[in-house]
């Protein structure tokens, strides 16, 4: 990347402005905010980011090729792993668009139990998205505090999938087991606990001075933008436009268990905070409410080995947003061809907008600020890559040189 | 709002000289790869409608088969055009549609179908800077893992 010549410094990069080649900085492939490589060019008139380029594929592995090649059920394992965080979103998109090219109608209790899983994996996100943001803006006690109680959500997960992470649980036709006993009880004390420190939360990202100096203002998104670049997820909903997709096109159970949608006008990191506690609180109540409200009977039924002809576009409201699956069968034991668009990808382009206006000292934060799921979106799973030493800045130097800009700034 | 989202769309077919179906989950109109844009601009402008979801490629042997999916409410309307392989190119619909330069990029790295006027032309979003150009794109069926790893001597 860094060996361009002089002629291709000056063409337009995405196509938006020309700029010269004194105001360049390369940033990345070593990702500053999560243990990602992904690259981005950022364009800057003295501290100030004028334009942003990215680029991507740093991780990608071929998943789409790969899936042509391994029969239905392999290609659920296989999907789960691109992403070691929303890895059920994943599964429920890939296992309920083959479920609908036949069509076939999965049992009421699966429904039910995909819903609680899915609700608790948007819980344990956004809690690992709040610290990481506390991490980036210079507040570690709140990474260390909210990662802690994102344990007992984790531990409620495996207790259920047997997994914390790649779970394994969905398949086609419903769910792998039945939930455990007793889990209701179980669920309620740990939701419990969430809630309570979901509010504490909440009120603290509002209060605390440190988070407000770097994300209040910071990565402003206006609904203008958002309807040109089309965001998906919170990026969206903070712009005061309520599009979920667990509301406007339901799957699972959440025709019965609907969840409320949550929004917020600034359009800066500091509304995503309460955003995303508020989804969280949303979520735990809509956990509760599915296991009180579940049917018995059987959690799978019986799914044809082979899948029909045919095609389907499928979507579910990932923790990022809209996670978009086209699967398309020619009736054989492999598919023909999959698809699949992860929040990231639909979200680049308004996180390059995010970036304009904004101080090299307010990178961390904004591009954490978005949640970024580079792995994802290069549909692989999350590796560390050995630091370039090409390239000036590394993830680290920038965090302390944004925590030192606003120290000096604040005196 | 659904009767009058079809209307509109079969209207709309007739007048490209493309084809509807209807199914439960979504509506496809087909249509030539030189009505492919317009089409698109105007399924986007379409009261109702939501987003360009994304921009799917797949080999059909002769032809690469792109689809467009947009989602309205409880189903997508996908734009359908086969753009022949002897001249894999296409009208981009990144100025009108600026959410559409990424995905448009990407089916250009892994099918090799260019979008004239998008600003990823000429340049990789997805694949490595050495991608060997004679190579096949990788997601075309003929393109063989192992032959791309000793052209590109990572072996």
């Amino acid at each position: 990347m860094s060996d361009e010549t002089g002629e291709e410094r000056k063409e337009a990069g995405a196509g938006l402005m020309q700029y010269s080649p004194e105001g360049m900085m390369p940033f990345g492939p070593v990702h500053p905010s999560l243990k990602e490589p992904e690259y981005f060019k950022l364009i800057l008139e003295g501290e100030k980011i004028v334009q942003v380029i990215p680029r991507i594929g740093y991780v990608h592995r071929g998943i789409e090729r790969a899936a042509q090649e391994r029969t239905w059920v392999k290609n659920i394992y296989l999907f789960e792993r691109i992403c070691g965080i929303c890895s059920f979103a994943h599964s429920i998109s890939y296992t309920q668009a083959v479920e609908a090219i036949s069509p076939f109608e999965v049992p009421d209790r699966a429904r039910y139990i995909r819903l609680v899983v899915a609700e608790l994996e948007r819980i344990h996100s956004h809690l690992l998205w709040l610290g990481l943001v506390g991490h980036w803006a210079g507040f570690d006690t709140l990474f260390m505090w909210v990662w802690k109680d994102r344990e007992h959500v984790l531990d409620l997960e495996e207790e259920i999938t047997g997994n914390r992470v790649h779970k394994s649980y969905s398949t086609f036709g419903g769910v792998r087991k039945d939930l455990p006993d007793n889990i209701g009880e179980k669920a309620k004390a740990e939701l419990g606990y969430i809630e309570k420190r979901a509010t504490y939360y909440k009120d603290l990202v509002q209060s605390e001075e440190t988070l407000a100096v770097r994300t209040r203002g910071v990565g402003r998104i206006t609904q203008e933008t958002a309807r040109k670049l089309s965001p998906v997820g919170p990026l969206l909903r903070c712009t005061g436009i309520g599009r979920d997709v667990r509301v406007e096109d339901p799957y699972a159970a959440y025709d019965e268990v609907r969840p409320e949608v949550q929004t917020s006008k600034d359009g800066d990191i500091a509304s995503l905070l309460v955003l995303r506690l508020d989804e969280v609180l949303d979520s735990c109540r809509m956990v509760k409410e599915a296991l009180e409200k579940i049917p018995a009977g059987p959690v799978k039924a019986a799914f044809p080995r082979t899948v029909h002809e045919g095609e389907s576009s499928f979507h579910v409201e990932a923790p990022r947003g809209e996670l978009f699956y086209f699967v398309k069968s020619a009736g054989g034991s492999v598919p023909e061809r999959v698809k699949i668009r992860t929040p990231t990808m639909a979200n680049l382009l308004t996180a390059t907008e995010m970036l304009k206006g904004q101080t090299l000292a307010d990178v961390p934060v904004v591009l954490t600020g978005m949640d970024p799921c580079f792995g994802c979106m290069d549909r692989v799973s999350v590796f560390d890559v050995a630091k370039s030493k090409g390239w000036s800045v590394s993830g680290e130097e920038l965090r302390e040189y944004g925590i030192e800009y606003y120290r000096r700034k604040r005196g | 709002m659904r009767q009058t989202s079809a209307d509109l769309l079969s209207k709309l077919a007739d007048k490209l000289g493309g084809t509807l179906r209807d199914g439960p989950k979504s509506t496809v109109i087909t249509v030539t790869p030189d009505k492919a844009p317009e089409a698109c601009i105007a399924v986007s402008s379409l009261s109702g409608l939501y987003h360009l979801s994304t921009i799917t490629g797949i080999d059909l042997g002769d032809e690469i088969e792109i689809l467009y999916h947009f989602w309205e409410g409880k189903r997508f309307v996908i734009v359908r055009t086969d753009v022949p392989k002897s001249v894999p190119r296409i009208r981009s619909v990144a100025d009108a549609m600026p959410s559409a330069t990424l995905y448009e990029a990407e089916v250009q790295d892994l099918l090799g179908v260019a979008f004239d006027g998008n600003p990823y032309t000429g340049r990789r979003l997805l694949l490595p800077d050495d991608y060997p150009a004679e190579a096949p794109p990788p997601l075309r069926k003929d393109a063989d893992p192992e032959k791309i790893r000793k052209m590109m001597k990572l072996e």
